[in-house]
């Protein structure tokens, strides 16, 4: 059974479905197309669907094994009808077996988008008047990924509707402080906003309601389903667009007078300075410690205000860097950059959706007031909120020493902050071991209890005591490769061990997630 | 022996299993205070992988302490 097919016959959604039948799966999903009388107003009575069959086939093929490798379910099938169909009849059939919902519904979804929009295959629409044309239905799909268009199913949006309201910022220009020019200094600034997650996400929405002119989105992760508790700019059917991508649809069609540049990259040192350069304020959204002081160190070597989050379970701090003002920035606070893993992230500890909305919210409402020159500009001081008592608590953080004239002493260049050699490598663990890798997980031992590594050996080695004793206890010749859930605490911890002498140290790229979903496919061996 | 005003946050916090405490102690100043807590309570982050901070300013760790300070312990977080 090919996870494609054609079929010149009707389909029996009963047998498909039943094909899929998987005792581990907790979920299936299944989308069905019907031939609808109806097409961009015009009567139908049936149709004829036509394929390049041999291509079609290959790309079906391709695109539902994108889908499960993408998810990680645990079957899936899309079968086309080819020939002569009359009304109502089922035209197209996608199903998906997996663990849990979520993942089907998104697979399903993916597969019926991606089958509408990439494989050739083209529809005959026999019209009530006798006439007849072909449609590739490849234009179905549209130019919006995820547009909800049914296979000739459901009415066609937009034609015949008022062309939308102009997006009114009335409500903000009452304020005294804002007025008509007021707007029109937001309508000229250029905002970079680092990261669209959970603090990404209000700092964006607020940042295009306010009419900010220009908002640059960097962020090279893809929309996963465990994000969208948090990340309210994403849907479901998001789940795996790029998060840059996504975020700047979703902002284009709030307010389409905006320019919204998406950039689907991880802010690096090799990006930093160019990126930094494109904003007049820099908003530090992301949810790891490297990107936090890479991005401080940028704005402050190009003399831009930082405005920086870091939430944490039920609470939160918020900084602002002014470097353009002779206030004090992160490396005031935390003169070395403080590594990943030290204390866990949204991934590793939990996060309830608000937390990460009140600071985003601070940092959206920070910003405004840095471009509209309001009062009572956080500066040489860090907010701190508990979410769960409601304490706040502001904390007098003056310039350190090190900073004079615009320069801080202890920010390098950015280039120094790159690696070396890449300390990531992505392959499968059984391949790592027989590459003779040895293993170590550095995850807490009740996470490692919760989900143990299975099938290859492994040393337990939390991480606090691995970057205590590491150095001095691990062996200089062996290759290592560290493991915990994300790949994000291994990465700094083996960085971490680089820097203390220890060359063959490497981290195991998107950890543990990675292997389940499948990703992990090639590898340089030791 | 002085009286404090002791705020925990993140991880400290899940580690004493409080946000905040009164605490007396003869610890001369934040350093011998933090140490005597992560032995009470196992914290495990180290000093240098923290903040202090003295009634609502940011202090070394020598910053000697006084009666009815308020001393709040800051882990670094980075939750986005």
């Amino acid at each position: 059974m090919t996870a494609f097919a054609f079929s010149r016959e009707p389909l029996d959604p009963a047998a498909l479905a039943a094909a899929l039948a998987d005792p581990a799966a907790g979920g299936f999903a299944s989308f069905e197309g019907w031939v609808r009388d109806e097409n961009e107003g015009r009567a139908v009575h049936r149709l004829d669907y036509e394929a390049f069959v041999e291509l079609a086939e290959k790309e079906g093929e391709r695109i539902v094994t994108e889908a499960a490798a993408r998810f990680g379910v645990r079957g899936a099938r899309c079968v086309h009808r080819l020939g002569e169909l009359g009304l109502g009849e089922l035209a197209v059939w996608v199903g998906v077996a997996s663990g849990h919902r979520a993942e089907a519904f998104a697979a399903c979804r993916y597969i019926i988008d991606e089958v509408k929009r990439r494989v050739p295959i083209w529809k005959k629409e026999h019209y009530a008047d006798g006439d007849s044309g072909w449609v590739n239905c490849e234009r179905c799909a549209g130019a919006v990924h995820g547009h909800d268009h049914g296979h000739a199913l459901e009415p066609h949006h937009g034609r015949d509707q008022e062309p939308p309201a102009a997006f009114d910022y009335s409500r903000q220009q009452a304020l005294p402080e804002v007025g008509a020019a007021g707007q029109r200094r937001l309508a000229a600034a250029s905002v970079v906003v680092v990261g669209a997650g959970g603090l990404g996400c209000p700092v964006l929405a607020y940042l295009a309601g306010a009419g900010v002119g220009t908002l640059h989105v960097v962020d090279g992760d893809h929309v996963e389903a465990s994000n969208l508790h948090r990340q309210p700019l994403f849907i479901l059917a998001d789940v795996g667009r790029p998060k840059a991508e996504a975020a700047a649809g979703r902002l284009a069609a709030l307010n389409p007078q905006l320019r919204i540049e998406p950039h689907v990259a991880r802010f690096d040192a090799t990006n930093a300075a160019q990126l930094v350069a494109l904003g007049d304020v820099i908003v530090d959204c992301s949810d790891n410690f490297r990107t936090k002081f890479l991005v401080n160190d940028a704005a402050v070597l190009a003399g831009k205000p930082a405005v920086l989050a870091s939430v944490y379970q039920y609470e939160g701090q918020l900084q602002v860097a002014r470097p353009d003002a002779g206030g004090s920035c992160l490396r005031c606070l935390w003169p070395d950059a403080t590594r990943d893993g030290l204390v866990g992230n949204c991934a590793e500890s939990g996060v309830l959706g608000p937390v990460p909305a009140v600071f985003g919210s601070l940092q959206a409402m920070e910003v405004l007031k840095l471009l509209l020159g309001l009062p009572g500009q956080l500066r040489d001081e860090v907010l701190l909120v508990d979410l769960l008592s409601l304490d706040q608590h502001r904390l007098r953080a003056p310039r350190c020493a090190e900073c004079r004239d615009g320069r801080c002493a202890r920010i390098g260049p950015l280039a120094t902050q790159a690696p070396a050699t890449p300390v990531e490598v992505s392959l499968p663990l059984v391949a790592a071991t027989a590459q003779g890798y040895r293993i170590v997980d550095l995850r807490e031992p009740q996470e490692a209890a919760r989900e143990p590594i299975r099938g290859v050996d492994c040393i337990q080695w939390p991480l606090a005591r691995l970057l205590d004793e590491g150095p001095a206890r691990l062996d200089r010749e062996t290759h290592y490769l560290l493991v915990c859930s994300r790949g994000i605490r291994s990465r700094a911890a083996a960085e971490s061990l680089r820097a203390a002498g220890l060359e063959r140290v490497f981290s195991l790229a998107g950890g543990l997630a990675s292997q389940r979903a499948g990703r992990a496919s090639s590898g340089s061996p030791p | 022996m002085t009286r404090l005003r002791l705020r925990y946050y993140a991880l400290l916090r899940e580690q004493a299993g409080r946000g905040e405490e009164t605490v007396e102690t003869a610890a001369p100043d934040a350093a011998a205070l933090y140490d005597e807590l992560a032995a009470r309570h196992h914290f495990s982050l180290s000093r240098s992988q923290l903040k202090v901070a003295v009634n609502a300013e940011f202090a070394d760790w020598s910053r000697p302490l006084a009666d009815g300070d308020e001393v709040v312990f800051i882990p670094p977080v980075a939750g986005g």
